[in-house]
């Protein structure tokens, strides 16, 4: 491990370490554009310059590896006024776009020019125009003007996705990035390149023109889109509710985690959460007598489930969790279900078609906590359950978050199974079919709107914290069952969804040993996953 | 008059051919050379005090011993006949006149640096160069010379001036843009393809057989301490007689300028480009620098390529540092961002300026983009327009003035 | 540079794009030459040129298919290299060096002469599809300033009348 001295300080690094993290690890900030972490050196933007020891010119960091003894500094005149010129170098052909760019507020150039730059701009004459506003994909916008031509981009497209799709083509100031012509940016981690490009070269389609950057929230949370659960940040506007069309959830960026997902999403998680500001969203209990449906409060809605609860033989009552669900949601679930020993249980509803897998991030399990359902007991497929209502064994049926005529239970089993249910209750988020055709729905928060954990399948506990407000009246699921449970004697005695985590630490055997401190931001494995080796499938893009 | 050493064959209508470069005495050096080992080679090189005469004037000798002795695979030789500099024009006589003195040269270096395949990257442009260059390899091919132990692939390029710096030679020749590598790693450590590499100019290459021929002695005794033998100097531009010219690397560049006919035009000299395009520009009376690289170094402008360009006192300076800037901002590769961006910004002022729509700031602020600039890029080209940016201005800052309203 | 004979005698119909058996036996003995086969891509796309008279964007995702890369990475070689024309060129190309020994002999001239008589811009084409413009730089042949590249032949000393001999010349 060589230790080095930057800005006076003696710090020692892991061998092979370059001088922009051995900086970081000393605590400094070397200012940079084309480096990144995950991908290789291209040493383009030449902003990252720092003055070394015996070295006659500034020299770049991203490409100098740190060496025993060697005697660095980032803020000497030098590379002070190095920087300054760089930094008009890469603004001479800029477009002046502040006002019209998404990137405005978390622009690197912004935010370089305002630390290093502070120079009077002296480019009087007319700029090289290039195409402005060109789709690239479905989900990345490409401003040609605005780019500093670092080459993060393409050499994403070619070493994390091996996908080669983008290009710098031509030469000198007419550089330009590029797809080939007639092409699309269509892999399915395109959106990744908005997040590395420094300026508002490339920009999120979807975000675009919506809410400004400064106006967000951000929560630390997972991604419940597969079973991978990547780790992302949830950007939420509560300030400019007039802007973004109402949508609350701005946008999903993600969130380093090296044993997960290292830097990166897939398309399809990042713009997964449209449903929770949709229209369609539950927002009030709701009882549905003769076709109509009629809002309710949850004293009523409760009542209902309790009384049925209590009335009933448990052999008579049916539950369908789901694979979605908390781990918090589904051992208050377990607490519940235990409480009247009923048994006729379920977790899993395949799905009609196997869902798409790879060998990066994507699981073709589309549900974030299956191995956290196993565990607590719901890995069984809907199927049993819905055999029983078919056979007029079941009186009472609670559905979480399933439509079951999506998937690939038999339709008319489905149908057959809810028209003779005396009481079908639904507890979800958003409108579907099954909500429709159930005789109580109370609504639940969406997982941005509540905290909790999931099990990833790996055996990854992960925490997703709170990041908005829910939506109406609706309730964490989790805080529903407590209620029901508060009416039939037994109290949830959690008021938290921590509460519930640290009762499903003390009572299943392969959470031991866990907490909420314990998990942090990046996650903890379960003990008897650690042990038992099941690690093993990370993402194929870490970097070594 | 010193000897002519790299031009001695120019004369034979047929000294591209194998026979007549035999019936010269070529390939004698080579047998020679078979005797030597390697090292022995790089050292009557290195004795020689022959200097790359590409353009940066490095000792050739140091550089092949760079090449790291434990390597066990393969170690590459490159022939850098890009020739793009302007006014140069030396490498396209020899590839024409004298192919085989360069294979020639090729076999003894490749020898030395423990190389069996090497390339010649020629310019696409160079067609006839090339057609010539290919026959002689493929007579070499049919003798014996090459195939037994030297493979030589000639690759031509498809139209960029990067292409002549090295290493964006060498990204060429792998297949890519002419993108400089960043450095280090260096080639002799990691060049071609991943492998150490050595870049040799066509002429600096057709120096070695005379070397090992006749000695390192004689060869460097033809020259200044610092540096050994004989050069061709491409002289054009406002002189009567415009062509190549061997000499010794001590000339002078007055002498130069008389071998060469004297000034034409006007007659009377206004200023000097010594080294090709890149060079720093030499005024009237600073022509008494002897025209190696030392020498031309301590005047503040460099040999580079030894294009030398004559301009009389009708040529308009601020036009030749237009046209200048066109090709800096026309060949820059555009990889990185001080080179790529100021190349073309400093174009569009030089070009107002010329058309009479100069800005009074325009002269400081091109002199400080350029000082700013230098030595913050991958390769040496922005350090080669910057010689003509600042040189052309602040030495000759009154013609410029006077085409600028209210300056 | 110049329309090949191939194609003029319509022995290869650029439409299809494709190199005939021997071309593909001469493209895998060019990508044997190096150490990656990928350093045979300039060659080949001299070939491509050839071939079929310039380099379209099927020829690009065609010789990509020959060397396992990505169509935008070819694409990036052939819109940096200077040579290889991304348009059906003139079939013959007059290059008038404009770099500075061949400006201080009159290379202006030549070229405003040439704008005049051939009635385009550097850069253009004429109508008849007889003769492509270009300004280039250095072409290193500055001992015989002015001077241009037609088709493969270095034409020295030019003046304007030996510039429209060269251009009657031209069919």
């Amino acid at each position: 491990m060589p230790k080095l001295t930057i800005n006076g300080k003696e710090v020692e690094v892991p061998a092979g370490t370059n001088l922009i993290e051995a900086a970081r690890i000393a605590g400094f900030e070397v200012p940079h554009y084309c480096y990144h972490p995950s991908l290789s050196i291209a040493g383009q933007c030449r902003l990252c310059m720092v003055d070394i020891e015996k070295t006659p010119r500034p020299t770049i960091g991203c490409n100098t590896v740190a060496t025993e003894g060697m005697v660095v500094n980032t803020e000497t005149d030098r590379v002070r006024e190095t920087r300054k010129s760089i930094m008009e170098f890469h603004l001479i052909n800029h477009p002046l776009d502040c006002p019209v760019c998404d990137q405005a507020g978390e622009c690197w150039l912004q935010i370089y020019y305002m630390k290093h730059g502070l120079y009077d701009p002296r480019m009087k004459d007319e700029k090289v125009h290039k195409p402005k506003a060109v789709p690239l994909g479905p989900h990345v916008m490409l401003d040609a003007e605005r780019c500093i031509l670092c080459s993060r981009c393409v050499r994403y497209c070619d070493e994390i996705t091996h996908t080669g799709e983008l290009g710098i083509f031509e030469r000198g100031d007419h550089s330009e990035i590029g797809l080939f012509p007639g092409r699309e940016l269509d892999n399915k981690y395109s959106a990744n390149v908005v997040d590395i490009c420094p300026v508002g070269a490339l920009t999120d389609r979807d975000f675009r023109f919506q809410v400004r950057v400064w106006y967000l929230d951000t929560a630390k949370s997972v991604c419940p889109g597969c079973a991978r659960g990547c780790n992302i940040d949830v950007h939420v506007n509560r300030r400019r509710p007039h802007h973004a069309e109402g949508r609350r959830v701005a946008r999903l960026k993600p969130r380093f985690n090296a044993e997960v997902n290292t830097w990166w999403l897939c398309d399809a998680g990042r713009y997964g959460f449209g449903f929770v500001d949709a229209p369609d969203r539950l927002a009030v209990p709701a009882q549905r007598e003769g076709g109509t449906s009629t809002d309710a409060t949850w004293e009523q809605g409760i009542a209902a489930v309790a009384g049925a609860l209590r009335r009933l033989p448990p052999a008579q009552i049916g539950v369908i969790a789901s694979p979605k669900m908390a781990n918090e949601d589904l051992f208050a679930l377990r607490r519940l279900l235990d409480l009247r020993g009923v048994t006729q249980v379920a977790g899993q509803v395949s799905p009609r078609v196997p869902g798409d897998e790879d060998d990066f991030l994507i699981r073709a399990d589309k549900n974030p906590n299956s191995l956290g359902a196993e565990l607590l007991g719901f890995g069984a497929d809907a199927r049993t359950v819905i055999e029983a209502a078919g056979q007029r064994r079941l009186k009472f049926l609670w559905v979480f978050g399933h439509d079951l005529l999506a998937g690939a239970l038999p339709e008319r089993d489905v149908l057959e199974a809810l028209r003779v249910v005396d009481t079908v209750v639904f507890t979800g988020s958003n409108v579907n079919w099954t909500s429709a055709h159930s005789h109580w729905v109370l609504p639940a928060t969406a997982w941005t709107e509540r905290e909790g954990t999931y099990t990833n399948f790996e055996g990854r506990v992960q925490r997703f914290r709170t990041a908005i407000e829910p939506l109406g009246q609706a309730l964490p699921e989790w805080d529903i069952i407590g209620r029901v449970m508060t009416l039939l004697g037994e109290s949830l005695q959690a008021t938290r969804a921590e509460h519930l985590f640290r009762q499903l630490v003390e009572a299943v055997p392969a959470f031991a040993g866990l907490s909420y401190q314990l998990l942090g931001d990046t996650g903890h494995m379960l003990a008897t996953a650690e042990a038992s080796g099941r690690r093993g499938a990370g993402p194929s893009g870490a970097a070594s | 008059m010193a000897e002519i050493v790299l031009m001695r064959n120019f004369s034979n209508p047929d000294s591209h051919t194998l026979a007549a470069y035999r019936a010269g005495g070529g390939y004698a050096a080579w047998d020679k050379a078979r005797q030597m080992e390697p090292a022995a080679i790089t050292e009557e090189v290195k004795k020689a005090n022959l200097r790359g005469l590409g353009g940066a004037g490095f000792p050739t000798g140091t550089k092949w011993s760079f090449i790291p002795k434990n390597h066990t695979g393969p170690v590459y030789l490159v022939v850098n006949a890009d020739e793009g500099e302007p006014g140069t024009f030396k490498d396209r006589y020899l590839l024409e006149r004298d192919p085989h003195a360069l294979i020639e040269g090729m076999l003894i270096a490749a020898r030395a640096v423990r190389c069996t395949k090497s390339f010649v990257y020629i310019r696409g442009e160079y067609v006839e160069p090339w057609r010539r260059f290919s026959a002689a390899v493929k007579q070499a091919y049919d003798a014996g010379l090459l195939g037994q132990g030297l493979d030589i692939v000639i690759h031509r390029g498809a139209g960029a001036y990067i292409c002549g710096e090295e290493t964006g030679l060498l990204s060429s020749l792998e297949g890519k843009k002419g993108w400089p590598k960043i450095k280090p790693p260096f080639p002799a450590i990691k060049g071609a393809f991943g492998q150490p590499t050595i870049v040799n100019n066509v002429e600096t290459l057709c120096c070695v057989p005379p070397i090992v021929a006749r000695g390192a002695e004689w060869f460097a005794g033809l020259g200044t301490k610092t540096q050994g033998g004989t050069r061709m100097y491409s002289v054009s531009g406002r002189v009567k007689k415009p062509a190549v010219y061997e000499a010794s690397v001590s000339i002078t560049l007055r002498q130069l300028i008389e071998m060469a006919g004297g000034v034409s035009g006007t007659g009377r000299l206004k200023a000097v480009v010594p080294g090709g395009g890149s060079a720093a520009i030499l005024t009237a009376d600073e022509i008494d620098v002897t025209m190696d690289v030392d020498g031309l170094k301590n005047a503040g402008t460099m040999i580079g390529s030894a294009g030398v360009m004559v301009m009389d006192e009708s040529v308009s300076i601020p036009e030749a540092l237009m046209v200048l800037a066109r090709f800096y901002a026309h060949e820059s590769c555009g990889q990185c961002t001080p080179c790529r961006e100021s190349t073309g910004w400093i174009y569009k002022m030089v070009h107002r300026i010329v058309d009479g729509h100069g800005h009074k700031d325009d002269l400081d602020t091109i002199l400080d983009v350029a000082k700013r600039g230098a030595g913050t890029t991958i390769c040496a080209f922005y350090d080669g327009a910057v010689g003509p940016y600042i040189s052309y201005i602040e030495k000759f800052r009154g013609e410029f003035e006077a085409l600028i309203p209210h300056a | 540079m110049s329309e090949t004979p191939a194609v003029r005698a319509g022995l290869t119909d650029p439409a299809t794009t494709k190199f005939s058996e021997p071309q593909l036996a001469e493209v895998r003995r060019l990508q044997a030459l190096y150490p990656d086969k990928r350093g045979a891509l300039l060659p080949v796309l001299h070939m491509a040129q050839e071939t079929f008279g310039y380099i379209s964007l099927e020829a690009e995702e065609y010789v990509a298919s020959l060397f396992d890369l990505s169509p935008a990475h070819v694409h990036e070689v052939v819109t940096f290299y200077t040579l290889y024309f991304r348009e059906r060129p003139g079939r013959h190309v007059v290059a008038v060096c404009h770099n500075l020994s061949c400006h201080m002999a009159g290379a202006p001239k030549i070229i405003a002469h040439l704008k005049q008589k051939l009635g385009i811009e550097p850069g253009e084409t004429t109508e008849d599809g007889r003769v492509t413009f270009l300004t280039v730089e250095c072409l290193c042949a500055c001992e015989a300033a002015p001077m241009a590249q037609v088709d493969d032949r270095y034409e020295l000393n030019l003046t304007a009348e030996k510039m429209d001999r060269l251009l009657e010349g031209l069919r």
